[in-house]
């Protein structure tokens, strides 16, 4: 069964929550208390961590930073507040994912499900992005023989972008493919996330040469040593 | 027209003190004249008061000379007229006085003519017009004159003649011309002197105006620096105060000014801190209440099958109200976000095309209903917050949808250098031409009596309002009852910077011809 760790101090909210993520086949722990998060965590190693922003003791986004420091678990946040302060502090914390509340539930069974997924596509063998290889069953890219470590949907964005070199991908069309969008337009997710990843396997962070920035389009893969890439 | 040059124009001291500078120089100017006017007048007088009586006295005792002496021969003559000339010129330069004696010119050369000048003195010197007044006019007569010396030397001087006869030889005029050298050097004295003084006073006046201005214009010029540091958010800015007078009372009020400024300022931004905190408690705390209703609503909803019909219909509303107030709380967060000024842009690159074409596939409600989208082929970026854009579209198109009585929309994206426009028109209900600036107010309806049609909050059109005046761009509104609304949508291409055209006119092309009809059926 997926474990799924539910954090909200609304007991109401994440016995609901447990409800509906029960009934659709996941396993739930519930926490109202951001304090006590990391010692369940540690016993439980749940499969994803849904979090609340507000919650006594550590707030979320705490949270969220420490369970990064030891886990590429998938994080989704519950928020009740859309303002980009605070989406955008999640998503930097390591967030994955953020669900605005209220959501539906067919939506957030539906996101949680994106996130849990193992993306593999035909070609499941050695795809390459520049330097670094991905191995999409083992579910790790190397450079150089040594492994670096890619939360999940860190992965699934770099897989995206490898699959397919040299298509430009709109911010909409990422959104799309690694989140399972249908009609948003909140970018910062995109940019954010791949803010992150070039913190991990760019060489340069300030200067991409895997994941190229086409203004005003969006992303696409790029190759190293050319910063033109011909079709 | 020249401008004075800045300093001039811009500080009070240099203007002050090079006016009074100015006016002084004139001041000084006309009362040094007068004054030299008045000196070199009343010098010349007392040298001429001298000159006269000291000639008469001279005259005299030379008349009685000529008369008492008895003359044998011309040699007699020539030798009482040297020993004359003589005694009269006797110190001639120190004394300030030369003597000239001079025959009456007459037709036929005079025989034995006793012509004599003192110290090589020209007989130019003495002026035509006085000896011919001497010879008209009996008694002593003068005039100014130049003294001219043999040498070239040439000095300012008054002379004084008369007629003289001289034994044996005929009439004579006689010359005492008196030289203006000292008056002339004392006159010269004092000029420089009056010069010298004028130049001081007028410097000290500009020095003293300067001071004196400076004490009044420092405080003030403080007083003007202080305001605007206060005006550009410095409000802890105070100036000093000294003394009692009227600029530490200036100073006291301009405080007091300041104070109740800044108070006043700090109660407003508190209250907007307060506001915007309320607001985001507000959401937080309705919001996960929301979040468990709509989760166990939707739980219920899923399992409606097993209920009775009235259950499941409830269910069913329960799902659409719970939507609704979603819908109103988050418009009703947007709009006091945008009361507290609280709304933040996320400008980036964006295509407008792209998402209009998103926004429509999104909300298209049914097939029967055609939304017409003429938009060039290509992508038109632009930089702006696609989530605002994307949220006026949404709600220009839903209002569309709302009223367009199931006729087709007409959607038209034009660009220009600077701008790109969108029009959203409908051939629905309409509304009438008075009511299209309070269109966008809140919960506004054309008709209150109206039912409420399903999609709008009522606050659709003000944020859409708000998004676009965000941007600088502008969202404006046309609309005829009975034919329909065409909302224009102008952004410029650059997010925040200042719209120079408008694509798409408001008024529809087709629609410009019944305009002026209408028009003109009002002011009959």
């Amino acid at each position: 069964m997926t474990l799924i760790m539910v954090v909200d101090d609304d007991q109401d909210l994440a016995e609901m929550l447990g409800i509906v993520l029960n009934s659709s086949g996941f396993e739930v722990d519930l926490i109202n208390r951001g304090d006590e998060v990391m010692d369940l965590f540690r016993a439980q190693t749940p499969d994803l961590v849904l979090l609340d922003v507000m919650l006594p003791g550590m707030t979320g986004i705490e949270v969220c930073r420490e369970i990064r420091k030891e886990s590429m678990v998938p994080i989704v946040m519950l928020t009740a507040k859309g303002d980009t302060h605070d989406v955008v502090l999640g998503l930097e914390a390591g967030a994955d994912d953020y669900m605005i509340k209220p959501f539906n539930n067919s939506e957030l069974v539906a996101r949680i499900k994106t996130r849990l997924r193992r993306v593999i596509s035909e070609n499941a063998g050695g795809l390459k992005i520049g330097d670094i290889a991905i191995d999409q069953l083992a579910h790790s890219i190397t450079r150089d023989g040594r492994v670096i470590p890619l939360t999940r949907l860190e992965f699934d964005l770099l897989v995206a972008l490898a699959k397919e070199p040299g298509r430009v991908f709109t911010r909409e069309a990422l959104l799309g493919e690694v989140w399972g969008y249908r009609h948003a337009t909140d970018t910062r997710l995109v940019n954010v996330h791949i803010q992150r990843l070039r913190s991990k396997v760019e060489q340069d962070p300030e200067n991409p040469e895997l994941i190229v920035t086409v203004r005003g389009v969006g992303y696409k893969a790029g190759a190293p040593g050319s910063k033109e890439i011909g079709n | 027209m020249t401008r004075a040059p800045r300093p001039w124009r811009s500080s009070l001291v240099w203007r002050v003190t090079g006016n009074s500078v100015l006016l002084s120089l004139g001041i000084i100017w006309l009362v040094g004249s007068a004054l030299f006017s008045q000196i070199s007048t009343g010098i010349f007088s007392e040298k001429l008061d001298n000159a006269l009586s000291d000639s008469a006295s001279s005259l005299r005792s030379i008349e009685v000379q000529l008369a008492v002496a008895q003359f044998q021969n011309d040699a007699a003559v020539k030798k009482m007229v040297d020993q004359i000339i003589f005694v009269a010129s006797i110190g001639g330069k120190t004394a300030g006085r030369e003597v000239a004696l001079l025959h009456f010119p007459t037709v036929k050369p005079v025989k034995n003519s006793f012509e004599r000048t003192s110290n090589l003195l020209s007989s130019k010197s003495v002026p035509n017009d006085l000896r011919s007044r001497v010879r008209t006019h009996t008694g002593v007569q003068w005039s100014k004159t130049q003294i001219r010396y043999l040498g070239g030397k040439v000095v300012n001087a008054i002379a004084v003649g008369s007629m003289v006869e001289i034994p044996r030889s005929g009439n004579y005029e006689i010359y005492f011309l008196y030289d203006l050298v000292s008056q002339q050097n004392t006159l010269n004295l004092i000029r420089t002197a009056l010069w010298f003084t004028g130049i001081a006073l007028i410097f000290l006046i500009g020095l003293v105006t300067w001071l004196v201005i400076r004490q009044v214009v420092i405080p003030v010029r403080e007083a003007a620096e202080i305001a605007e540091q206060l005006s550009s958010g410095d409000l802890g800015r105070r100036m000093e105060v000294h003394g009692e007078n009227e600029i530490a009372r200036l100073a006291t009020s301009f405080n007091e000014m300041a104070l109740s400024m800044q108070q006043q300022i700090s109660r407003l931004e508190n209250l907007s801190r307060l506001q915007q905190r309320f607001v985001s408690d507000v959401s937080h705390e309705l919001r996960t209440p929301l979040t468990t209703i709509r989760m166990a609503s939707e739980v219920i909803f899923t399992s409606k099958e097993t209920f009775s019909h009235k259950v499941a219909r409830s269910a069913e509303l329960l799902i659409a109200q719970i939507d609704r107030f979603e819908r109103l709380l988050g418009d009703l967060l947007e709009v006091s976000r945008f009361d507290a000024e609280a709304a933040v842009m996320q400008v980036e690159p964006m295509d407008i095309v792209g998402v209009l074409v998103r926004t429509v596939d999104y909300l298209h409600p049914s097939k029967d209903l055609i939304i017409n989208i003429h938009a060039p082929s290509e992508p038109i970026y632009v930089d702006a917050d696609s989530r605002r854009v994307e949220r006026i579209f949404r709600n220009l198109i839903t209002n569309a949808i709302d009223h367009c009585e199931e006729r087709n929309i007409d959607i038209t994206v034009v660009e220009s250098d600077d701008a790109v426009a969108v029009g959203v028109r409908d051939y629905g209900v309409g509304f009438q031409e008075k009511d299209a600036s309070r269109l966008f107010d809140r919960f506004w309806r054309a008709d209150p009596a109206r039912a409420r049609i399903r999609g709008g909050t009522g606050l659709g059109l003000s944020i859409a309002l708000e998004d676009a005046k965000l941007h600088h761009g502008t969202l404006e509104a046309w609309g005829r009852l009975r034919r329909g609304a065409h909302f224009v949508l102008t952004l410029p291409k650059v997010a925040g910077m200042e719209l120079i055209s408008h694509p798409i006119n408001l008024i529809p092309e087709n629609e410009l011809s019944t305009i002026t009809g209408i028009v003109d059926d009002e002011e009959l």
